[in-house]
């Protein structure tokens, strides 16, 4: 008993001995305890997504063929089931639960002006379409007056003769219009990139025996054509409004004799103001025609002609909007805006997207060959961007320019911690204004922006965008970031990385284009020395599915698929 | 309670010698826990990793004779053919292993045994180097259950090949 006590009273000497010894200075350090765990504890958020959806991203078949590695898919398109074939077009009457027709371009025009598709709390609200020109000055066109344009626009070309209609135009309103009105006339549209050299052009136009351009003056190289191409029957010129008093019909003496030339404008206006309101009827209308794009390579070879059926455009389509979690899907509060060029299967698909989500697209000429997205997005502010990776590639060099004091480079490396380790997006808080100080200047209202989409081209040999600087991205811009992989035969993307996945790899091999959308599946077959093994699946990539032009194609790279079942270049 | 009125007393009596010391035991206590802390929350974790995928097997293309070992002894997979697809009944190892009903069609081209509805040895194709069974003397009923048969397997079992006869294997 005496023992027991000895040891209680010893062990109370020492704990009131131990803090007895409080001062000042240990009152500091439990204050600033106290005030870490608390701060820990209250600025703690759930993760966006769960860290194990990121793990594994794909679904690997559970056969394979010798020589080739297993299919792999998109965990939302599982193995068995067909891919996403389209937007689920429910026509009115029809019953709810009744699947939706796969639609074609005409049905996304008139889900713009009618806004019918939605069952939610968006129905009915449309979006609103602008053109930004030089710096600041927007024009809101009304929907009513495009639904004209493309009426009159396709009227007049099929009233001529028109079948192929090539489009030579920059990112516009009318490049647009004339795609839809190519759909509702029964036309084939043929998208050709914008600003190429004359013997591009003429090439491009003899190998798709286009019969009509729709271009503006001063880019198409007119008197060359007509020499070199007869085949020409049809020009229209796109005036911007401060030339349009000048006579574009008159054609030069000995050029143009057998083209018929008119100006967008005059076709529009000398038509009496009742006619083209009415889109054509849904009942008894043909089936959708084609649309023909060029695929450019950086590396001097020709531009690779591709036909991609309408059913190609809608699957990709469909899995680009699907690829958006549906808490963040794309909608009428959204402002679109395409910076890269809409010749690219992948950005005019994402733009048909947003229209087909009703939400407002700006269109802005100078936005591709600015290459400069602080220049691209002057005078609106976007929520969502397309933008290519030279581009975000500048962006985020100037950006990390500026972070050069101790202060902000502290601040950006808590940014990052909250994406890489918590894997949410960084809110808005005290810290963050300095921060915000910092951030490019992308639109005219800072913190709209939430969605970018980018795009690495297969076999372009444009420089890759690493985890680092993607991660980078995210915090400078506070949006997310999409990366594709596109290729010339597939409609919109091979594959895009998960709307969540802020994961960064300190390795080199941390660049990845995610899985598959639900629109393809991939597959490696062996190629040179890559051989696909029970231990890793790599060799050339190839992409079958409904988006893919000819049910499926080749990269012609070599990819490599990571331990989180996402593509990877090797 | 006389034993807390001692201590306190005894307390009080030590008087005030209040150290300023930064370096007590006291606070190298607390400066540890903080840190201590401050690390697990604050230490950097690579990203959430699944061990990898079981690989996948590869399809392969039998002949009756290299299809005859996977009846399923000595632990090994079940296949076995309907219409020259090979399924993998690995799974089904209780009805089509060893000593189970079936288990006369393990490793074997069981097409016509499953169309008549019987497990009878005379109903497999005897000479493995021969033709396959090419079913053309079954009525309609016995075509109708092979399907069924069929839609079942391809449901619940995996494809894992395809059935040849010896001497089309090199051919394919």
């Amino acid at each position: 008993m005496a023992f027991f006590d000895n040891l209680m009273l010893r062990m109370d000497e020492s704990v009131t001995g131990l803090f007895g010894q409080w001062n000042l200075y240990t009152s500091l350090i439990f204050t600033t305890f106290v005030g870490f765990l608390t701060y820990q504890v209250v600025t703690r958020r759930d993760p966006d997504t769960h860290p194990l959806l990121l793990a594994r991203q794909a679904q690997p078949s559970q056969v394979r063929h010798e020589g080739e590695s297993a299919v792999y898919r998109s965990q939302a398109a599982p193995h068995g089931m067909p891919l996403q074939t389209g937007l689920n077009v429910k026509d009115a009457g029809a019953s709810k639960w009744a699947r939706g027709r796969d639609g074609d371009l005409r049905d996304i025009w008139r889900q713009v002006v009618g806004s019918v598709q939605d069952d939610g709390l968006t129905k009915g609200a449309t979006g609103r379409i602008l053109t930004v020109m030089g710096t600041d000055h927007v024009t809101e066109h009304r929907l009513d007056d495009i639904t004209r344009q493309i009426n009159l626009i396709g009227q007049h070309i099929l009233d001529q003769g028109g079948n192929r209609v090539a489009i030579y135009l920059p990112n516009s309103v009318e490049l647009i219009a004339t795609l839809f009105a190519c759909a509702f006339y029964n036309m084939t549209a043929v998208i050709l990139p914008f600003d190429q050299s004359d013997e591009a052009v003429i090439s491009m136009l003899r190998r798709s025996a286009a019969d009509t351009v729709v271009t503006i003056p001063g880019s198409f190289p007119f008197d060359t054509v007509v020499k070199s191409y007869p085949s020409l029957r049809q020009l229209v010129w796109v005036v911007d409004e401060g030339s349009s008093h000048m006579d574009w019909n008159e054609v030069p003496q000995g050029t143009g004799g057998r083209v018929n030339v008119s100006t967008w404008q005059d076709i529009v206006s000398d038509s009496p103001v009742d006619a083209g309101k009415e889109l054509p009827a849904l009942k008894d209308q043909k089936d959708p025609r084609d649309v023909t794009v060029f695929w450019q390579s950086n590396n001097g070879l020709p531009e690779e002609m591709v036909r991609f059926t309408a059913a190609n455009f809608m699957s990709g389509i469909s899995a680009l909007l699907f690829s958006v979690p549906a808490s963040q899907r794309i909608g009428p509060s959204d402002l679109f805006l395409p910076a890269d060029s809409l010749a690219n299967t992948h950005t005019l698909l994402l733009t048909l997207g947003a229209l087909y989500s009703n939400s407002s697209v700006a269109f802005n000429s100078v936005a591709v060959q600015a290459d400069d997205l602080a220049v691209a997005t002057r005078g609106i502010a976007p929520t969502i961007l397309v933008a290519t990776p030279s581009a975000l590639l500048k962006t985020h060099q100037e950006t990390s320019n500026a972070f050069t004091s101790f202060f902000a480079q502290k601040l950006h490396w808590l940014q990052t911690r909250h994406l890489t380790q918590n894997g949410v997006m960084p809110v808005a808080g005290l810290l963050s204004s300095y921060y915000d100080r910092l951030r490019p200047a992308l639109g005219s209202k800072p913190g709209k922006l939430r969605l970018i989409f980018t795009a690495e081209r297969v076999g372009s040999g444009n420089p890759q965008l690493s985890s680092i600087v993607l991660s980078d991205l995210r915090a400078y811009t506070g949006a997310r970031i999409m990366y594709a992989l596109t290729a010339p035969k597939v409609a919109g993307a091979v594959t895009q990385t998960n709307f969540y996945d802020y994961r960064v790899f300190e390795d080199a091999s941390g660049s990845h284009f995610g899985p598959p959308l639900t629109s393809t599946e991939i597959i490696l077959k062996d190629w040179k020395n890559y051989k696909t093994t029970n231990e890793s699946s790599q060799g050339q990539i190839f992409v079958r599915g409904p988006s893919v032009a000819g049910g499926e194609a080749g990269l012609g790279v070599a990819g490599r698929i990571r331990d989180d079942n996402t593509l990877a270049y090797i | 309670m006389e034993y807390v009125e001692k201590r306190v007393a005894q307390e009080a009596a030590k008087g005030v010698e209040a150290s300023n010391a930064l370096l007590t035991p006291l606070n190298l206590l607390l400066l540890g826990l903080f840190l201590y802390t401050a690390y697990s929350f604050l230490k950097p974790q690579p990203p959430a990793a699944l061990p990898k995928d079981e690989p996948a097997v590869v399809f392969t293309t039998f002949t009756p004779r290299t299809l005859l070992p996977f009846n399923g002894e000595d632990n090994k997979p079940v296949y076995l053919a309907v219409r020259g697809r090979v399924f993998d009944v690995t799974r089904g190892r209780n009805f089509y292993g060893p000593g189970g009903p079936y288990e006369n069609f393990a490793g074997r081209d069981a097409s016509r045994g499953l169309a008549c509805g019987s497990f009878d040895e005379s109903m497999l194709t005897k000479d493995l180097d021969g033709p396959l069974d090419t079913l053309s003397d079954l009525g309609k009923d016995e075509l109708e259950a092979l399907q069924g048969w069929e839609e079942r397997f391809n449901e619940k079992y995996l494809v894992v090949g395809k059935l040849v006869p010896v001497g089309e294997a090199t051919k394919a």
